[in-house]
């Protein structure tokens, strides 16, 4: 191959370098909130999930032969656990509406109009896409088809997950309660506190913030949504108070509230209306 | 003109597979630690052939890139830009280099990269571990010699 074509030095390098500088800083001031982005995702959605769906084929192949190895007696094992699991589980459900119909009495004597919502469920399944580390949100493989909106709680079955942020045609971006930029309002179950819990950025933990250093407060504290931001409904589990770290320097306690759903391994979640 | 566009062709075709494998799903703890792969490819392309592999697709796949991983627009075009204006700066030295003095200089040229991440994650408040950054870098040199060879064949064989 000709030489000059490897040493011909451009005039233009420093002028694109000042302008692409320019422009990328331009946009991280001006699209702090990914609404640009957003935009962008939502207008090329058709080109974007089949480069998801092409980086999800390994992992799907890897878990199809795993699954066909799978012994018969594992699988018989496994049905018999689950099985036992939903007889003790509808056990418990029997009393159900006996007591939502106690609770509605009881709202009714305090005076009190919480409204109880009929609620809707949809089962969506994960794209298992690796996003960055440092970013604490999931896609889902539902979108505007399904009649999804933007603040749609998610939860799994162990607890609330978080919230949708993004609705496109064919998959929806979900931002999970640990994301540093997300925070709701929790009640603690033994006092009937509010406490706010924000994320970390760490998918293991979530930290409680505000709280004074003389307040009522124990590990293994459970808390659970109040239903107060009018996102995440009423009673749902966040999580259980882990460990908290009294600082006589600051203002608050410094609290670790570990998530009760599973954020990092899950399948399918739920999204409810 | 032929080359040129055959040139543009295998790269960008490199460029989709280095992307695929970015965000190819790990465990957590492989995440935290995977090296940046479309980075290191465009590193290659860009010390062969500098003259078409330049500024501009440093941008464009750094906003590609921003836009599938629903990250602040701009991010990674910013540290991929900077990261292949070092490279057209130094490709001449670091081609005459032996194959351990590669990696030594890929060394430098990451570092403004990761430097960046961090204080991108010290802005938006995020929580990391900088053992799991150091251990990234150390990463990304051991796979570039392997790397590299895989790329020399593609060129090899596919251009020129």
């Amino acid at each position: 191959m000709n030489n000059n074509l490897h040493f011909r030095q451009s005039n233009l390098t420093s002028i694109k370098l000042i302008l692409f500088l320019a422009i990328s800083i331009f946009f991280l001031i001006i699209d702090n909130n990914l609404e640009i982005s957003n935009k962008i995702r939502k207008n090329t959605s058709y080109l974007i999930l089949p480069i998801y769906t092409i980086a999800e084929i390994p992992v799907n192949i890897y878990e199809d032969i795993i699954e066909n190895f799978e012994s018969r007696k594992s699988l018989i094992n496994k049905n018999k656990i689950l099985e036992k699991k939903v007889f003790i589980q509808s056990g418990i459900i029997q009393n159900i509406p006996s007591l939502k119909e106690e609770n509605k009495r009881l709202k009714k004597l305090l005076n009190s109009s919480s409204p109880t919502k009929n609620s809707k469920i949809l089962i969506a399944e994960l794209i298992k896409v690796n996003l960055s580390p440092f970013s604490n949100k999931v896609i889902l493989n539902k979108g505007s088809k399904s009649n999804i909106y933007v603040g749609q709680p998610v939860i799994d079955s162990m607890g609330i997950l978080g919230q949708i942020s993004e609705v496109n045609k064919k998959f929806s971006v979900t931002t999970l309660i640990t994301d540093p930029g997300h925070a709701l309002l929790a009640i603690n179950t033994r006092t009937e506190k509010r406490i706010v819990i924000s994320g970390t950025g760490d998918n293991r933990y979530l930290k409680a913030e505000f709280i004074s250093l003389n307040e009522d407060i124990n590990e293994g504290d459970i808390l659970v949504t109040s239903g107060l931001d009018n996102i995440f409904p009423e009673g749902y589990l966040i999580g259980e108070i882990s460990k908290i770290h009294k600082n006589l320097q600051k203002d608050f306690l410094e609290v670790t509230v570990i998530p009760s759903s599973s954020l990092t391994s899950n399948r399918e979640v739920m999204l409810l209306w | 003109m032929v080359i040129f566009s055959r040139i543009n062709f295998v790269v960008i075709l490199t460029l989709f597979l280095g992307l695929i494998l970015n965000i190819l799903p790990l465990s957590d703890i492989l995440n935290s630690i995977k090296p940046p792969i479309l980075l290191l490819i465009l590193i290659y392309w860009s010390i062969a052939f500098p003259n078409q592999v330049n500024l501009t697709y440093a941008f464009i796949s750094g906003i590609i890139i921003d836009i599938l991983l629903i990250m602040p627009l701009g991010y990674n075009a910013f540290c991929y830009t900077l990261t292949i204006f070092l490279i057209l700066l130094y490709y001449p030295q670091i081609r005459l280099q032996s194959n351990w003095n590669k990696m030594l200089s890929l060394l430098f040229i990451l570092i403004p990269y990761f430097l960046m991440s961090t204080v991108a994650n010290n802005i938006l408040e995020i929580d990391y571990n900088i053992l799991n950054v150091f251990i990234s870098i150390i990463i990304s040199i051991i796979i570039w010699p392997a790397l590299f060879k895989v790329l020399r064949f593609i060129r090899q064989k596919y251009i020129s």
